[in-house]
């Protein structure tokens, strides 16, 4: 698997990966982020992640035309993913999960139907996005699959678990959102103070492990276990 | 050593108003907004005025209203767009640089053009810092923006600046209604009607905006697929399914969902930044 190079102005290109998000597109993705950081990351200002593309911001429009001609028939090797599983403890009950009953209802499954299938896959962390410590996951059971609201939820609170699309994640804070949400974690996604301020790299998976009201009130660590799996 | 740091305080600060500077040139990997300065160079030619280190943090104000009391003599600046601007209730003619007395008061009336205000103070204010800027944004700094009643301290320097060498406060810069801006990455994805369509048509700006984002009025009536989630960054020019074009700002996430058909240039970013609701613009590819 191989992205081409697209050039969209002087000083600005993205790696294009035609297909959709995978772990194969992503241990790619990796490999070709390795490469930058190893090899060109002096001739940069900044380069961004995202489902199928890398986008380089080029410091002058010669680094860029320099680095269009040396990627001239390069391959590289997939990165292999690890095999790290991030345990996030999720409390499912209604007093969270805004709405987790009228999705069940939507879908004709019943509330601990969606629970189990949101629990059941590990899910693969891709990149970071949208909000600070906000992580894109892919790996969402197609019968999950909702459209977004059609009018965004004025505040979600910190910790919300949510799916919207295709897609599942947590918010890190309070947000406007559109997504359904299922239920809330009591872990804390960005801290400011830590270095770095997120516990979790993209490649690592993780796992929805489903807790009660009491556990969650109990709840002690800011940051999940994690296991090798 | 201990520098002695001046102080100031806000008598009333408008909703919206912040610390900026260049902003963050890293942190996208953690979902991290660079955030800055709207209009950078405004921000940066108040700066200069006042012959401050780089990456000195100014405060932004995008409403009338502001009033701040100094307690020390020093000199500010302001640059961005036009606005009165009293000192003790006098109307200043220049105010580009402004001397300040013990106990004066500041003022900002009316704003007559631009939409984005940097006031800048002789040392920089002095501010937490988190991956080597100080702009403020939700969870990475203290708090978002300033408000009322609140105390904001700087280096205290006092150099003594040559007023009359001061440049005339111009803004005609911004007041053009072209827009330079490149193909986004999902242009393609356009017809070559619809492409036409985007450089010929005049657009206004909506009153939905923030730091975050500025939405145009019209819609622009497409069928493009939903595409995976990708990389943006302020100037990018989104396209949603429902026809609004959102033009994304410094405060934007790093990553969205809607196809990128635009990018704008750093210098039309700047001057989007100043345009108000209802200015009309047309965009012109490079």
């Amino acid at each position: 698997m191989r992205p081409y190079y697209q050039q969209i102005n002087p000083t600005f290109g993205e790696w294009t990966w035609n297909e959709n998000p995978s772990d194969q597109l992503l241990s790619s993705q990796l490999a070709y982020l390795h490469y930058l950081n190893a090899q060109w990351i002096n001739e940069i200002i900044e380069f961004r992640q995202g489902f199928t593309r890398v986008s380089i911001v080029w410091k002058s429009p010669d680094r860029q035309n320099q680095f269009i001609r040396e990627i001239e028939g390069l391959e590289l090797i997939p990165v292999p993913l690890t095999s790290k599983v991030w345990q996030v403890p999720v409390c499912y009950d209604p007093m969270f999960g805004d709405d987790l009953i009228h999705l069940a209802e939507e879908k004709k499954i019943s509330p601990s139907k969606i629970i189990e299938l949101h629990t059941t896959p590990l899910y693969r962390i891709h990149f970071y996005g949208f909000l600070p410590g906000f992580f894109y996951l892919n790996g969402l059971d197609p019968l999950l699959y909702t459209p977004r609201k059609s009018m965004p939820g004025a505040s979600v609170q910190p910790g919300s678990v949510a799916l919207g699309g295709s897609q599942t994640g947590i918010y890190p804070k309070e947000s406007p959102g559109g997504w359904h949400i299922l239920g809330r974690t009591p872990l804390s996604l960005f801290d400011r103070q830590k270095q770095p301020p997120v516990w979790a790299k993209p490649g690592e998976r993780i796992q929805f492990i489903p807790i009660d009201v009491q556990q969650y009130h109990d709840w002690k660590l800011s940051q999940p276990q994690f296991v090798e799996q | 050593m201990t520098q002695e740091l001046g102080k100031v305080q806000l008598l009333r600060c408008p909703p919206g108003t912040s610390f900026q500077d260049e902003g963050r040139k890293s942190g996208a990997n953690f979902g991290i907004p660079p955030a800055g300065a709207m209009d950078l160079q405004s921000y940066l030619w108040a700066n200069h005025l006042l012959q401050n280190p780089p990456q000195s943090v100014s405060l932004e104000f995008s409403q009338p209203g502001l009033q701040i009391a100094f307690d020390q003599e020093t000199f500010i600046s302001l640059a961005g767009g036009q606005a009165q601007v009293f000192v003790n209730e006098q109307l200043i003619e220049n105010p580009s640089l402004i001397g300040i007395a013990p106990g004066d008061r500041l003022k900002i009336g009316a704003f007559q053009k631009g939409q984005y205000f940097y006031l800048c103070i002789a040392g920089g204010f002095v501010t937490e810092t988190y991956l080597e800027s100080g702009s403020d944004f939700d969870s990475v700094t203290e708090s978002a923006s300033k408000k009322t009643g609140e105390i904001l301290f700087y280096k205290s320097r006092l150099k003594i600046l040559d007023q009359k060498a001061k440049v005339k406060w111009n803004s005609s810069w911004f007041e053009s209604p072209i827009i330079e801006v490149h193909p986004g990455p999902d242009w393609s994805l356009l017809t070559s009607g619809q492409q036409l369509e985007l450089k010929s048509r005049t657009f206004q700006l909506s009153k939905n905006r923030s730091r975050m984002g500025i939405q145009l009025e019209e819609l622009f009536v497409n069928k493009l697929p939903d595409l995976p989630t990708n990389p943006v960054f302020p100037g990018t020019v989104q396209l949603t399914p429902s026809g609004k074009i959102i033009v994304l700002m410094r405060d934007a996430g790093v990553t969205g969902g809607y196809p990128r058909i635009l990018q704008l240039t750093e210098e039309s970013i700047n001057q989007l930044a100043q345009k108000k609701t209802g200015d009309s613009i047309s965009f012109q590819l490079i």
